[in-house]
């Protein structure tokens, strides 16, 4: 049982167009740091990996823990938060 | 022989002292740095990876187990040399090797490339520590793992030894049915198998936008308020007929207080009776 988060619920309104790879759930400044070093400097890059993971939320919370630290909320909420977007926008 | 690429120094530490516990492994008492588990993982478990497979077991067994094991493992090499090593397949070959245990898997590119791997590492490895449970039985290799897969691959090492266990058990019969599973079909199977159903929100509470959260609602929010309001005037007429007889009850409840509720009365009326006339002689007065 998880509730939602403004942040979340405010990616998930609308496309995502430009946004900067902390609009994400779950990616604030210090993931977001670790992601743009990475090259994931904006939120559709990070969507591109999700997708390239065939949107499966378990693989994609083990790259974004392996690529930027995250912890396992961070990533789930991540995870969930782009697969919302997808279901609404994709 | 076959060669397991196994680098716990990769291993977060959570994940080293899980795989220690499932292989019998007595930790330290206190917290101790990472560099100590990988140690004991790679003293403990790289021993499990060579031909002596259990350390419970009496030498003849462990010979007998040694040679099905090698038997067992000669076959799976001729069958398929590099099954055994994802770093070592080509990206096809390892997208057809997780096909196989029924992942379907994206494209391999450098980025999805050592998660595949690893998915591929995690779904071979309960192949091995399966001896600590004492079944010994090394033909239920290929059964149990295509029983585990689905249920993912749990990161509590001592649950997936008593699950394995489970799966042997039932490997005759049909497969363990997950009530949960049941329930929520179209939940992905997590990796500790724990999965959490999400609460809907509170449709309009807290600044929550309805109109995203509800579309599969077939009436607008306006019209379910006014269904809601005609649902309130149906015992509308119950509660107004309630409060006239609650009325009646309180007049007469007044009137029967005092015996000499004739004369309040009465004097109540004379009074008003006496108000008007005062009125009208006033109002006649005037002109």
């Amino acid at each position: 049982m998880s509730t939602t988060s403004q942040k979340h619920r405010d990616f998930v309104a609308e496309p995502m167009g430009d946004k900067p790879v902390t609009a994400l759930s779950g990616i604030g400044e210090v993931l977001g740091n670790k992601l743009v070093e990475k090259g994931f400097d904006k939120a559709f890059v990070v969507l591109g990996q999700y997708l390239l993971l065939r949107k499966d939320g378990e693989l994609f919370t083990e790259w974004l823990k392996d690529t930027s630290g995250a912890n396992t909320r961070n990533a789930t909420s991540c995870a969930q938060c782009l697969r919302e977007w997808c279901d609404s926008f994709l | 022989m076959p060669v397991f690429v196994d680098d716990p120094a990769q291993f977060s530490k959570p994940r080293l002292k899980s795989d220690l516990l499932a292989h019998n492994v007595t930790l330290p008492v206190a917290e101790s740095k990472k560099q100590v588990y990988v140690k004991l993982y790679l003293k403990h478990i790289s021993q499990k990876n060579a031909p002596d497979f259990s350390n419970d077991e009496e030498d003849y067994q462990q010979e007998v187990v040694e040679v099905q094991d090698s038997q067992d493992r000669e076959e799976e090499n001729k069958e398929d040399p590099e099954m055994t090593d994802p770093c070592g397949l080509t990206d096809d070959e390892l997208k057809a090797t997780l096909f196989k245990y029924g992942v379907e898997a994206g494209p391999i590119v450098a980025t999805t490339r050592s998660i595949y791997e690893r998915k591929l590492q995690r779904l071979l490895e309960p192949a091995q520590p399966r001896q600590n449970g004492g079944t010994g039985d090394a033909n239920q290799y290929s059964d149990s793992e295509e029983e585990e897969e689905e249920w993912g691959s749990e990161q509590g090492r001592p649950e997936t030894v008593s699950l394995v266990e489970e799966y042997q058990h039932a490997n005759e019969q049909e497969p363990v049915t997950d009530v949960l599973m049941e329930m929520f079909p179209e939940t992905e199977p997590t990796r500790t198998g724990i999965t959490a159903t999400r609460r809907r929100p509170i449709k309009g509470a807290a600044g929550r936008p309805v109109q995203f959260k509800y579309p599969d609602l077939l009436a607008s929010p306006m019209t379910l308020q006014r269904q809601a309001l005609e649902r309130r005037l149906v015992p509308l007429s119950v509660q107004i007929l309630v409060f006239l007889i609650l009325t009646c009850l309180f007049y007469l409840i007044y009137a029967a207080m005092e015996h000499s509720s004739y004369h309040p009365f009465v004097a109540l009326l004379d009074n008003l009776s006496m108000g008007t006339e005062t009125e009208g002689l006033s109002l006649q007065a005037d002109p």
